[in-house]
């Protein structure tokens, strides 16, 4: 995967232009932290406030490496059968209750205990074979022929225990399933790990990953975004409403809206036919915004005097 | 390379960032990967492999301007400006230049700045300026490493020229040259200084805090001290606030295994285990801020504030003679404006424990429960009145644990209007608690039961 697409990623300015092209406008930072991981085959970290495209990085990777992306969300209670591999119990249950007759003529004229349990050896583990492994997503992106994106969604959300139990993989790329043996990558995949820092993250897991944190974009950045993401929407309305977001998080609020929040709105004033910010509409589109209610009340009085500023620079 | 980019992470680890021996090598791949031409690109891709939050990425982007500086400096004011270039040309014909003999002398006028970067630096490490650990010590590292570039030597030419003809170009130039250089060494013992030791100091001073008496602590130390105890309280948190379950192996969960496996006909496919789950720890802090305890209130309630930061289910209040919950003012506001409304709306006032307890027993002695750990910052000087000992037995009944930290030294306890023997039968554990060390341990022990 890496080898194929080497002139997409021969330099971080590639790979930013590659991304623009995409429409994912991103910071040199991100750039040259996706240009790191792909060459020095490390997984990357990426921490961030909700909604500054975490995910969508990942997701914009696999589309540049033309290669699958393969999902894992993780949650509380998250284990190695959900994650991994599991056995197809069901399966291996008809099987033997199919070939019951079989069995018994293998079976038949066998002498004592041992007997018929040494013929049954000579068959070897059929029941836990390939055929019966149920992959999951860790072990789909390691047998992935060509390399895949492995996107393992707010690592923070999983247990302690997996997030010792994701080291093997992240070092090594290879698994260990006692049946089978270890499993090597065929091919290494590039991995993303985000989180929200719902918790701290084991110091053993950070050393093995590239460190990416992405902050609210800058204003330029996110007009750029909203031109790529809301192209109808005119120049004067984008500048207001730039300037009007980052004037909110300037605010101390519980939630301050994120990138995705803005592109939300963008679309949703476009959909109004508005094509300048004024008390009014701000008022009534708020919700789009501000997702908790308390924010809301905070702001609506402040309305008018943060649209002063975002208005006066035109 | 190699050395510069050792010495470049020996800088941060002195500054206190955790790099270990796997993230230099990854960092050197890096570099080696982009090349350390295009010094922003470097730095980013050094930041990204080398440090694992944005704390340290903030201290490392410091350093990293503060270190790599001096490099640049040395290119900008050296040789390569045109002004030095032309002074070069005009200034010195070819033939006084043969005449020079010392080799630093050659060095200097050839203008040569990669060279004469070189040579610094392989002096310095020669003659130690990385182990200056005083600012004091900088003008005698200087002097030694002049002389290890063979200053002397070039006095002495100097010197020379001076008693042939004092008033020749050569000699101005080669003098003003001099002095460039000195300054030079100069500035780059200083940075090496500040890039390898200046946390030197205040690690030192860090370690004496923690063992210092809160109440002996100056207004100077206030802000350290702060941010001492937040990052006690965080690492406190962060090794405790975990829910664990603890799968008890080789216990049959019956009743879970034959409902798992009604889909395979009654098989035991999967089989299930009994585990306990063990919550995280619900804390209630009560801390004493009246006039008794003024000294110590202030870091009791900053480890208050920091600790209802880090960990979920903490309650807070405080109190003189009334008591007031503030878990909602610590949510809302940061922390010194919280902690300038607490000692102000109940600072300084007379202790009344019975009154508080009365209060408490209103607010939220319905809340307590068999998880509930209360934690109480006094020091039980009651002021003569009546201690409502009634209240804190009921707590102490209805809770998991109480611990009671008392600022004062044993020997105290019971003294004066203290009424500690009243309260101490209904505590878990009564401890001397006066300096930030004590506070440490007593609530890592707390936590680590809890878990």
């Amino acid at each position: 995967m890496i080898i194929r697409n080497q002139d997409k990623i021969n330099s971080p300015d590639t790979i930013k232009q590659q991304f623009e092209s995409l429409g994912y406008i991103c910071s040199d930072a991100i750039a040259t932290s996706v240009y790191l991981a792909c060459h020095l085959q490390k997984p990357i970290l990426v921490e961030g406030p909700p909604g500054v495209g975490k995910t969508e990085l990942a997701k914009k990777t696999s589309d540049l490496l033309s290669a699958p992306l393969i999902r894992m969300q993780c949650y509380e209670g998250l284990d190695e059968a959900k994650a991994l591999y599991e056995w197809k119990y069901g399966k291996q249950l008809l099987y033997t209750q199919l070939l019951k007759d079989q069995l018994g003529d293998v079976m038949r004229g066998a002498k004592g205990l041992d007997e018929s349990v040494s013929r049954l050896h000579q068959f070897g583990d059929i029941f836990y074979s390939d055929e019966f492994l149920e992959p999951r997503p860790l072990l789909e992106a390691l047998r992935t022929e060509d390399g895949a994106v492995l996107l393992i969604d707010e690592i923070d959300k999983a247990d302690q225990e997996f997030e010792a139990f994701l080291l093997e993989l992240l070092s090594d790329y290879q698994i260990s399933i006692p049946e089978l043996g270890t499993i090597k990558a065929k091919s290494k995949p590039l991995v993303f790990l985000t989180s929200n820092n719902t918790r701290e993250l084991s110091d053993a897991l950070k050393r093995r990953c590239l460190h990416l944190y992405i902050p609210f974009p800058s204003k330029a950045i996110e007009q750029k975004i909203i031109t790529a993401q809301v192209p109808e929407l005119n120049d004067k309305l984008k500048h207001q409403l730039v300037e009007f977001i980052s004037e909110l998080r300037d605010m101390s609020l519980k939630k301050a809206p994120a990138v995705s929040e803005t592109i939300d709105w963008a679309r949703a004033l476009l959909l109004l036919n508005v094509d300048s910010l004024d008390h009014e509409w701000v008022k009534t589109t708020l919700n789009l915004l501000l997702k908790f209610q308390d924010d809301i009340e905070a702001v609506e009085p402040e309305i008018h005097n943060l649209l002063k500023v975002a208005t006066k620079e035109n | 390379m190699q050395k510069v980019l050792g010495d470049f992470i020996h800088a941060l680890r002195q500054a206190g960032l955790p790099i270990s021996s796997a993230e230099t090598l990854d960092g050197l791949n890096a570099a080696q990967l982009v090349g350390i031409d295009n010094a922003p690109l470097l730095k980013q891709s050094l930041g990204t492999t080398l440090t694992k939050c944005l704390e340290h990425r903030l201290i490392f982007d410091q350093i990293f301007d503060q270190f790599f500086n001096s490099h640049n400096q040395f290119n900008a004011d050296y040789g390569h400006t045109p002004q030095t270039a032309e002074h070069t040309d005009i200034a010195l014909p070819p033939i006084p230049m043969l005449s020079l003999e010392s080799s630093l002398a050659q060095q200097l006028m050839s203008g040569d700045v990669s060279a004469m970067q070189v040579m610094i630096a392989s002096a310095a490490a020669a003659s130690g300026a990385q182990e200056v650990t005083f600012m004091t010590q900088v003008p005698m590292v200087t002097y030694r490493l002049m002389q290890a570039l063979g200053d002397g030597a070039l006095q002495q030419e100097l010197a020379e020229m001076a008693d042939r003809d004092e008033s020749s170009a050569e000699l101005q130039l080669l003098r003003q040259r001099r002095i460039r250089l000195q300054q030079h060494v100069r500035d780059y013992v200083e940075q090496q200084y500040l890039a390898f030791n200046q946390n030197e100091p205040s690690k030192r001073r860090e370690g004496n805090l923690q063992k210092i008496s809160l109440t002996s602590i100056d207004h100077r130390n206030y802000k350290l001290m702060g941010e001492l105890v937040r990052k006690a309280a965080k690492r406190l948190a962060s090794m405790h606030s975990r829910r664990r379950r603890i799968t008890k192996r080789g216990l049959l969960d019956v009743r879970r295994t034959i409902t798992a496996n009604a889909a395979y006909d009654g098989f035991l496919f999967h089989t299930k285990w009994k585990s306990t789950r063990v919550e995280r720890p619900k804390v209630m802090v009560i801390c004493d801020v009246s006039g008794s305890v003024s000294k110590v209130a202030r870091f009791l309630l900053l480890f208050l504030y920091s600790l209802q930061d880090v960990l979920p289910n903490v309650r807070s209040f405080v109190f003189s003679a009334n008591m007031g919950e503030v878990t909602r003012l610590f949510e809302q506001h940061d922390m010194d404006q919280a902690l300038a409304e607490v000692i102000h709306n109940w600072g300084n006032k007379p202790t009344h424990y019975g009154q508080a307890l009365g209060d408490f027993e209103e607010m939220a002695l319905g809340d307590i429960d068999n998880r509930t750990t209360v934690i109480m910052l006094g020091d039980a000087r009651n002021n003569n009145e009546d201690g409502n000992v009634a209240v804190w037995e009921e707590i102490y009944r209805r809770s998991q644990r109480v611990l009671w930290l008392n600022p004062e030294g044993q020997v105290n306890w019971d003294s004066g209007d203290s009424i500690m023997r009243k309260y101490a039968p209904f505590c878990s554990h009564v401890e001397t608690c006066n300096s930030l060390r004590d506070l440490n341990r007593i609530l890592g022990s707390v936590l680590k039961h809890e878990a």
